[in-house]
């Protein structure tokens, strides 16, 4: 038992592996809090699967699996595939709002020249207006 | 009556001075006419030659495709009160001086919502690519049995949208490939689309995004999402309980 248990600390070293650099990539703000929860909780979810081989093989076993690394890489694979599917949408919330956003930029810069093309008329007629007089 | 001309282009500086020219030289009586060039993230000169042609400019600051310079423009007109919108392509595919037949159409009674110029509908000057025929058969079928209407041209991007038109499609138009998915929304939307047979002709300038294989996913692509916007503008339409808004 002790040996299983060894060999799965493997596992729990690779997740804290990966929890350091998820830690250093929110330090550097590269991936914010609230998108990395989900990878925390699937870190966590495999390193207690590692830290607790018993309970992980009484719960494999009851579930149907005969070997428990089978066991192990179907969560992994399962939690991978969720994780994944919940950053296809935030990516394409993230692209519509950005499309839309660059609509309304367009939009805002378009109107905003127009006022900036009326402005400058109205100045260049105004000062035409104030020139006109003197020159008489 | 108030017309804005919508031009969606990418890379067109060379057809599209050409373009703005037949558009200057329309006169309808009537129709006063404003004319919009969507830059979509253009690397060429295409704003400027815009500029330079009298035409309004917004200018995308990425490319977001042909449905979202569309859809730039439309929210341009619905948002300023045009009466109506009427898109051309920037490649100089949609002669100008067919706009008056396009209107015509529009100022029937019962007024379409929608009126696309079609090329099908008689003998036409151009004839397109052979992929690309296939592809517009295979779309007016889909379009049939999804939608259960007939639509002969389900390709073309000549088009002019009335008020309710442009309303529907301020609130929701297809990114990417738009032209058949828009008419599955509006067929959902229970807007009523006409068709009007117009000469359209060979590019003017500039390379077109669809050719060789892409035509075939083009196919597979648009065939999926005119299903899955159908059933989405379908159920919009019907309301969450299920009755129709």
């Amino acid at each position: 038992m002790a040996q299983a248990t060894d060999s799965y600390l493997i596992f729990a070293a690779a997740c804290l592996v990966i929890a350091i650099v998820l830690l250093r990539l929110l330090l550097r703000e590269r991936i914010t809090l609230q998108g990395s929860m989900s990878y925390v909780a699937f870190l966590v979810l495999l390193g207690a699967m590692a830290v607790f081989p018993a309970t992980t093989d009484r719960v494999a076993h009851y579930l149907g699996f005969t070997l428990m690394s089978n066991f192990l890489f179907c969560t992994a694979i399962a939690a991978l595939a969720i994780l994944h599917l919940r950053a296809l949408v935030t990516l394409s919330k993230v692209q519509l709002r950005s499309v839309t956003l660059t609509q309304e930029l367009a939009l805002v810069q378009e109107r905003l020249d127009r006022l900036d093309g009326s402005a400058q008329r109205g100045r260049a007629s105004d000062s035409a207006l104030r020139a006109k007089p003197s020159a008489r | 009556m108030r017309v804005l001309i919508v031009i969606p282009a990418y890379n067109e500086q060379v057809a599209l001075a050409g373009l703005l020219v037949e558009v200057r030289a329309l006169a309808i009586d009537g129709v006063a006419i404003d004319t919009v060039v969507v830059d979509d993230g253009s690397t060429d000169r295409t704003a400027e030659v815009a500029r330079d042609g009298g035409a309004r400019v917004l200018r995308l600051s990425r490319n977001l495709g042909i449905g979202g310079a569309v859809q730039s423009g439309i929210r341009l007109a619905h948002r300023e009160g045009f009466d109506f919108a009427v898109q051309i392509d920037g490649d100089g595919q949609h002669p100008p001086s067919e706009l008056p037949r396009l209107l015509e159409v529009a100022q029937r009674e019962p007024a379409p919502d929608l009126v696309v110029g079609t090329r099908y509908a008689q003998a036409a000057e151009f004839r397109s690519t052979f992929l690309r025929r296939l592809g517009s058969w295979w779309l007016r079928i889909v379009l049939r049995v999804v939608t259960r209407a007939r639509y002969s041209d389900p390709t073309s991007g000549f088009r002019l949208y009335g008020p309710r038109a442009l309303a529907k499609f301020d609130e929701t138009y297809p990114y990417d490939f738009p032209e058949p998915e828009s008419l599955a929304i509006a067929r959902a939307a229970r807007l009523v689309v006409a068709e009007q047979p117009v000469t359209m002709r060979a590019r003017q300038g500039g390379t077109s995004s669809i050719v060789g294989f892409s035509t075939i996913y083009y196919m597979l692509k648009v065939t999926v999402a005119v299903l899955l916007t159908y059933i989405r503008a379908t159920r919009r339409a019907e309301g969450p309980d299920g009755t129709s808004n």
